[in-house]
């Protein structure tokens, strides 16, 4: 079956697990090709390094390493973060060591591995992104960059870009022009019509988009009427997210032409497969990293089981939604 | 450090809602360090979504016979036995408290490099007296430490208060590692009444010619109370932070208490570069929320 052919009933039926289907499970993404569609989400591993004494790494096709400014983070105060139903509220207000010691410090043991390298960047101002750009492109190593145009947790950070159409085009343009890699947008899911943006970010040249960031919300200690979180509102991960999220990826699969990447409370291969089929090319597995540390390796394997178990390609199951005969995809709400 | 599904061998109540969970991981035991701590996860509870952070209380040698007792039924002296002394204060300590023996769970352990610092130690050997000080369940960070400076030799005190009588669990363990035990509660059914920094206040002002090392685990007031009562010429403290955790792995920064100096900025990860800090560089004053 060829890529571009959507699956037949028969083709996909389950069939006797033969031993001459492989299944491939790769997946090029703007040129960038990866040994698998799973991803590690920006902010939930670190710089790689802190898990490869539990999990391998290699198994992983690619690491989205945390957000990297031009300048180092502080943070928020404490107390960032809270536990709610399954999910969780955080509000770390992007802490990071800075673009130069990441390539100094984080770097190297990223470029030694066979999963892909994607850094994602965030800034304050226009101005900010790109100088943070102009800083990544002097190391080697780095396969694309994600631009978080979507932090919930800093006042005046990336989702103000995030929530206004016009200012998403001008840092994904200005941003583009001073990349020499591919650009991945991180979309926020706290709009009224994420398919605006996801339009607007394409318009401006971005060559992927990465969808959802956290979900804006808080938490409340009623004893003392005290918010859970210092910074008052956070950002909502965890399981608890993920219908929405498979929505908004669902909707901007038919909005746009560019590869889009799932994320938002995958914890197992069933959750990623969901977001395949709505038409991830790839996923990314986040708040579960926390708890689970093993649960991206076991997505990639319950994707190849699936895969060899129905005897598809990656390729086919992307955008394979099955409606109805005659249903338009229908992406209002 | 390592993630492993562990098996329940005991997990006996104690008062005031307390409990002491053994756990059969010989792994993890024999590379428990004293101050360390586990991160504990229940599996197959979405509801209840992150490990929870406990420190080591203990390490026993011991096999898993099945019998629901596996301190004493194993033959040879390396620890076999990881134990948790918890209390029962939400959601996740309460599914914790239903677990019963041969139930598995997933610990991640041991984490942080605990007390097991060379500064650390060079500051216990030098001083005339360690004196451990524990806010309720902060008893449980404390009894390693005690234990392995025992074996060094060094001379120790336990200042230990609580809420209630009830909740003054674990302090007969100390018995064999400390010369003395100061216990207080806040309503006075036992020991002296009101807070445990008041009998260490005097302790401290008894004795102005000795250098003393504190070791302190508790609430937030009770460390910030230490650190000042530390004050003083030839005393040091070090307190053993506790906070809401998301990895423990160093990742999820959720952890991060504000501390002055090197690191992530000035904000340095209990999980990694904890849990034990010298008092003095750790920032009190609880920063102001700041406004939409």
């Amino acid at each position: 079956m060829s890529a571009n052919t959507k699956p037949s009933p028969a083709s996909t039926a389950p069939a006797e697990p033969s031993a001459e289907f492989t299944p491939r499970l790769d997946s090029t993404i703007a040129g960038i090709h990866f040994n698998n569609p799973v991803l590690t989400a920006s902010g939930t591993f670190g710089y790689g390094q802190e898990f490869a004494h539990l999990i391998d790494l290699n198994q992983l096709g690619g690491i989205v390493v945390k957000g990297i400014s031009a300048d180092p983070m502080p943070g928020n105060p404490p107390p960032r973060i809270y536990e709610t139903e399954a999910g969780m509220l955080n509000a770390i207000g992007l802490q990071n060591v800075g673009a130069r010691k990441f390539l100094e410090e984080k770097l190297p043991f990223l470029r030694s591995l066979q999963a892909r390298c994607v850094v994602n960047v965030f800034g304050y101002s226009t101005e900010d992104y790109v100088r943070c750009i102009e800083i990544l492109n002097q190391g080697e190593g780095i396969d694309a960059y994600e631009l978080n145009i979507s932090c919930p947790n800093t006042r005046c950070g990336g989702m103000v870009y995030g929530s206004d159409p016009k200012l998403t085009e001008e840092v994904v343009a200005a941003s583009k022009r001073a990349s020499r890699r591919p650009l991945f947008v991180k979309l926020s899911p706290n709009v009224t019509d994420i398919t605006e943006f996801a339009r607007a970010s394409e318009g401006a040249g971005a060559d992927g988009l990465t969808l959802v960031n956290t979900f804006v919300g808080m938490a409340i200690d009623v004893e003392t009427r005290t918010p859970r979180i210092s910074n008052i509102t956070a950002g909502l991960s965890g399981p608890a997210i993920k219908p929405v999220a498979l929505r908004m990826v669902y909707q901007t699969y038919h909005a746009v032409k560019i590869p889009v990447i799932g994320i938002g409370g995958i914890a197992t291969a069933d959750d990623a497969l969901e977001f395949i089929i709505a038409g991830a090319r790839a996923v990314q597995v986040g708040t579960a990293n926390f708890y689970a540390p093993e649960t991206a390796v076991q997505v990639v394997e319950g994707i190849r089981a699936y895969c060899q178990r129905h005897r598809v390609h990656l390729s086919d199951l992307v955008g394979s939604l099955r409606l109805p005969q005659n249903q338009p995809p229908s992406t209002e709400y | 450090m390592s993630d492993e599904t562990v098996v329940v061998t005991e997990n006996r109540p104690l008062t005031g809602g307390h409990f002491l969970l053994s756990l059969h991981s010989p792994r993890q035991a024999l590379a428990t360090r004293p101050g360390q701590f586990a991160m504990l996860r229940l599996p197959g509870r979405s509801d209840v979504l992150l490990r929870r952070p406990m420190s080591i209380y203990d390490v026993k040698p011991g096999a898993f016979a099945g019998s629901g007792n596996g301190d004493r039924s194993g033959s040879g002296d390396s620890p076999t036995i990881i134990q948790l002394l918890y209390k029962v204060v939400g959601r996740g300590t309460q599914l914790m408290a239903e677990l019963k023996p041969r139930d598995e769970v997933e610990m991640l352990a041991p984490l942080g490099h605990g007390f097991f610092k060379e500064e650390y130690l060079d500051a216990a050997r030098q001083a005339d007296e360690v004196l451990h000080v524990a806010g309720g369940i902060g008893i449980a960070a404390l009894l390693l430490p005690a234990k392995s400076l025992a074996q060094a030799g060094i001379r120790q005190r336990l200042f230990f208060g609580a809420r209630t009588g009830l909740d003054l669990v674990g302090a007969e363990d100390f018995g064999p590692w400390v010369t003395d035990t100061v216990l207080a509660t806040e309503d006075g059914s036992r020991g002296h009444a009101g807070y445990v920094t008041s009998p260490l206040e005097e302790y401290l002002e008894r004795h102005p010619e000795k250098r003393f090392l504190l070791l302190v685990c508790g609430p937030w007031a009770m460390l910030q109370a230490c650190a000042e009562l530390a004050r003083r010429p030839g005393c040091r403290c070090l307190v053993s932070m506790e906070n809401r955790m998301g990895c423990g792995l160093g990742v999820c920064l959720g952890c991060c208490v504000h501390v002055e100096g090197q690191g992530h900025g000035s904000y340095e990860r209990v999980c990694t570069e904890g849990p034990v800090f010298w008092a003095e560089h750790v920032i009190w004053e609880r920063e102001s929320i700041p406004k939409i």
